[in-house]
């Protein structure tokens, strides 16, 4: 079939957005700073105004960081946290909370 | 115990009870919240342009949403759905809806 080269190409260009390319063991080992703030399991913050991270959508996260690191969302701890951090980073600490297990879930339906 | 003690804790004892008394009420939060289930009930429910999953805020820690609606209403974070909805909730509706969702089961 003459078409497979081209159609193995465009497999391998989708493949990177379809696999995630955060490492969650990686993460957590970033993650000492994050759990003086959110607890060390992403679960117990250190007071209410800190949100909870353990079991948060793994996309949601990565991309609230890096609307912290561009400044699109502005907090002064969290801009000044994010600002330090690489992609791979950031997906690899998206990658560990999401794992996490926690009280965040769906609203339950009414 | 000295006087001067007992009405620094009086005065404590009526701070707290302010507080409580702004505080949320769950009840209350579990009515105005029917419409968030529409985006944070259905599980894998996408945010889209640009694409990613809407948060999970059930069980999320009270203040926090507290922020996070006063922050939508007043534009300093940018989301149209969620700007639209915060600007219709007082400030009771938004600490109902905190007190309802940080312990929703």
């Amino acid at each position: 079939m003459r078409m497979l080269p081209l159609v193995s190409l465009a497999l391998l260009a989708l493949s990177p957005a379809a696999f995630a390319t955060g490492d969650a063991a990686a993460g957590k080992a970033k993650s000492a700073v994050c759990a003086a703030c959110h607890g060390a399991d992403g679960n117990t913050p250190i007071d209410a105004n800190t949100p909870k991270l353990a079991g948060q959508h793994e996309d949601y996260l990565a991309k609230v960081l890096r609307d912290y690191r561009s400044g699109a969302r502005a907090n002064a701890i969290m801009g000044a946290q994010a600002g330090n951090l690489k992609d791979q980073d950031i997906d690899d600490l998206a990658a560990y909370y999401a794992a996490q297990k926690g009280d965040l879930k769906e609203i339950p339906q009414h | 115990m000295s006087r001067l003690l007992i009405s620094l804790l009086a005065l404590a004892a009526s701070g707290l009870a302010l507080d409580a008394h702004a505080a949320g009420n769950a009840e209350a939060g579990k009515k105005r919240a029917y419409t968030c289930t529409g985006c944070h009930g259905i599980p894998g429910y996408k945010n889209t342009y640009p694409m990613y999953s809407v948060p999970r805020i059930a069980g999320q820690s009270e203040t926090y949403l507290v922020n996070a609606l006063n922050a939508y209403k007043k534009g300093e974070r940018k989301h149209a759905t969620m700007s639209a909805q915060a600007m219709s909730f007082s400030d009771q509706d938004i600490a109902d809806i905190a007190a309802y969702l940080s312990t929703a089961k």
